[in-house]
């Protein structure tokens, strides 16, 4: 064991020695938090332009009522609440006429104009907008823009479009509004938590269900599980790809066996993913207490976590050093490096659905398959429900059994193909090696 | 005891036999030079020893012990493709090679060794910075920092020009002295002539030589006439007795045949050329080399 943890400790330092460690320590939560930052940092550089909107109304129900919209806005909203400065771009509303021979002439005119940049977008609400049922063709409200699907004023336009089409609606039937004061108040649906009954009875209310609890919490987890897999199995596929190739592998050889040498490798990796976890997760623990969001830290999903990233290093350990084996050179690397992070990878294609319904079959389903277990199941228990208690631990069975059959496949390729040189990259010679030795 | 002993040993890898039913023994404290062509299998016998590879049959004993239940502790190995860490400083790297071995710090023996092959300076260096000759003496310290009781060197002196081959040979001395078996691979017969006590050769994974040098060259007799005359002579191989000229520039090497008399040859060679020496003697080991390997072989040596 002496031989391992010496070989580990020399891989160890090899990694956290370089300047590349740090600068790589530093960057990653920078480069992983980059556009919420830059987000954060441009929030107050709106482009505060006028946006000059045409409208071309077949309803003929809208000029007025949009153009006092627009001017409300423009009073009222779009300046800095403190020092009033315009921290918002004013909306200029146009009306042209409708020509109904040539519609389509004229909405390719107006797209023209917006192409030249004389106007920003141009609205075209259908003639049957209020009463859709009649000619559902022509009820449509069409915003277009070089950037409509993206574009703020699209939402800006939906409320007072969808109440004046109320209140026309109201006012056709003879009712008043007056006589309804509390007619257009929306309501939100708050996202909360369950309650919880504590041992004398007394009801604890449900806290606020927020993002951050739901979404922001299992997709750091599952960032930095990547992130430090990333960090301390991938590089191992190529770092055992050059140490064949520059014959390093066989004065290591002469002094431990094969297996040895790949533990020791295994271990050294983990030591290194381990201290950038250890520094990312005291770190963001610290600055969560400091800026108290302490309530957000799942301190109950954390030993999960790091027994599924251990789990999970050990087991792409195995498979990227023993794919590195069989390598003769980088281009080899580079195409084995691709099928090897599918267990990395495949958790983050279903991250979202799963991250949705944490319950379903499909997201069960997939947590406990071994290869996808330590991502999809930390996913799982990092989201605000609470999964049953017996799949983690199945989930951590089954994944453990999984690598020990990866370590043992994994090192009866190593040591049949450490010393080949020039052998084809073959899935059958692969497939032989493992099974035959 | 024995520090080394194969016994039909066999490896093939598919359809080719690399080594074949091949038989050694190695005396304990003995300096033991493997010779053969390339691709004859010294580095197949090697890897075997090392356990790096299996053979298919037979069984390999490492001081007096069977293979399988003897770690590589005791063995120092410098493998003929040389492989150091480039990032790595020289006396880190020999006390890294040097704790595989034996499980504690080797600083003192690193820095015996640095200062015995001149490398003192460097030992603060990147191994990325050294040439071809000092990595090579970088990796002879890494074989045998941790005092191993059999010495297995492949091709050793490859790239070293001729005072690093004599420093190295006298390491290889002094290891013996010190109560180490050496065994090395090489190609260069002159250096395996002066130090070896035994010579074994491979041949197609077969072993066709092994024993002493003068052994070895009793098998052959005295057979090599080597002649210096004031010119260039001429017609050698046209004299009769005369089985194969070797021709060195200033001296030429003669191969006579079985039964045929030295004197005549002389006598015939006298009629033509001003012979300024004659010494019959025995075949030298480059010489039982050529024969045994071909001219085929010698091309590739």
């Amino acid at each position: 064991m002496y031989k391992v943890l010496r070989l580990a400790l020399r891989e160890y330092y090899a990694a956290v020695r370089t300047k590349g460690f740090i600068i790589g320590l530093i960057m990653l939560p920078v480069f992983m938090s980059g556009s919420i930052i830059a987000m954060a940092l441009l929030k107050d550089h709106v482009d505060i332009r006028e946006r000059h909107i045409v409208v071309v109304d077949e309803a003929g129900q809208f000029s007025e009522m949009l153009k006092e919209a627009a001017s409300i806005r423009n009073t009222q909203h779009i300046f800095d609440e403190d020092d009033s400065i315009q921290v918002k771009p004013v909306y200029s509303i146009e009306f042209v006429n409708v020509d109904t021979a040539n519609i389509l002439m004229q909405l390719g005119a107006l797209s023209d104009r917006i192409r030249e940049g004389e106007i920003h977008a141009f609205l075209h609400i259908g003639s049957s907008i209020v009463h859709p049922a009649e000619d559902p063709n022509n009820a449509f409200v069409n915003y277009h823009a070089e950037s409509a699907a993206l574009d703020d004023i699209r939402g800006w336009l939906r409320d007072p479009i969808n109440n004046h089409l109320r209140r026309l609606r109201l006012e056709q039937a003879g009712i008043d509004e007056s006589e309804i004061p509390d007619l257009f108040h929306w309501s939100w649906v708050n996202a909360k938590g369950l309650l919880k009954i504590d041992e004398d009875g007394n009801v604890i209310d449900a806290g606020a269900s927020n993002e951050i609890r739901a979404i922001a919490v299992p997709l750091v987890m599952m960032m930095l599980m990547f992130m430090m897999s990333m960090m301390g199995a991938t590089p191992q596929l190529s770092a055992v790809m050059e140490e064949k190739t520059q014959r390093i592998v066989e004065v290591i050889l002469g002094s431990i066996t094969p297996f040895q040498f790949m533990l020791g490798k295994i271990l050294g990796g983990l030591a290194v993913a381990l201290t950038s976890t250890l520094v990312y997760l005291g770190g963001g623990t610290a600055f969560m207490q400091w800026r108290g969001f302490e309530a957000y830290i799942p301190y109950d999903i954390l030993p999960w976590f790091v027994v599924n990233l251990v789990v999970l290093l050990f087991m792409l350990g195995a498979l990227m050093t023993s794919l590195g084996s069989v390598a003769n050179d980088a281009k080899d690397a580079q195409s084995l490096s691709f099928p090897a992070m599918f267990p990395m990878m495949i958790p983050m294609f279903i991250m979202m659905p799963v991250l949705k319904e944490p319950l379903s079959t499909f997201a069960t389903v997939m947590s406990l398959i071994p290869p996808f277990t330590p991502m999809v199941m930390t996913l799982r228990m990092a989201s605000p429900v609470t999964i049953p208690a017996w799949q983690p631990w199945a989930g951590l069975a089954g994944v453990i059994i999984f690598t020990l059959f990866v370590v043992w496949g994994g090192a009866r390729i190593f040591r049949t193909a450490i010393l080949m040189q020039g052998v084809p990259l073959k899935f059958s010679n692969i497939m032989r090696w493992m099974t035959k030795g | 005891m024995n520090a080394l002993t194969l016994n039909n040993i066999t490896k093939t890898f598919n359809e080719f036999t690399a080594v074949d039913m091949l038989s050694l023994e190695v005396p304990d404290g003995s300096i033991y030079g493997f010779i053969g062509p390339n691709g004859s299998g010294k580095t197949t016998t090697i890897r075997m020893i090392m356990n790096i590879l299996h053979p298919d049959s037979g069984d390999i004993q490492i001081l007096g012990s069977p293979r399988a239940s003897i770690d590589n502790d005791l063995v120092g190995y410098l493998p003929e493709e040389r492989g150091l860490y480039k990032k790595m400083k020289i006396r880190e790297l020999l006390q890294f090679y040097g704790q595989l071995k034996t499980g504690h710090g080797v600083l003192a023996d690193v820095d015996f060794w640095l200062k015995k092959l001149d490398l003192t300076q460097w030992g603060n260096k990147k191994v990325e910075t050294l040439s071809k000759g000092m990595s090579q003496k970088v990796q002879f310290i890494a074989t045998v920092v941790s005092h191993p009781k059999l010495v297995i060197l492949d091709e050793p002196f490859s790239g070293l020009d001729p005072v690093n081959t004599d420093v190295l040979l006298q390491a290889m001395l002094e290891l013996q002295k010190n109560g180490s078996t050496v065994i090395f691979s090489t190609h260069d017969m002159a250096t395996a002539e002066k130090v070896c006590d035994y010579v074994f050769m491979i041949h197609k994974g077969k072993k066709v030589l092994d024993g002493t040098l003068h052994e070895i060259q009793d098998k052959y007799g005295s057979d090599t006439l080597r002649i210096r005359c004031d010119s260039k002579p001429s017609g050698l191989d046209r004299i009769a007795g005369v089985d194969k000229v070797h021709d060195f520039g200033q001296s030429q090497e003669l191969r006579i045949s079985p039964g045929s008399n030295p004197q005549d040859i002389l006598k015939k060679l006298m009629e033509d050329n001003t012979v300024l020496s004659f010494e019959l003697m025995k075949p030298s080991l480059h010489d039982i080399f050529v024969r045994i390997a071909g001219a085929e072989e010698l091309h590739h040596v």
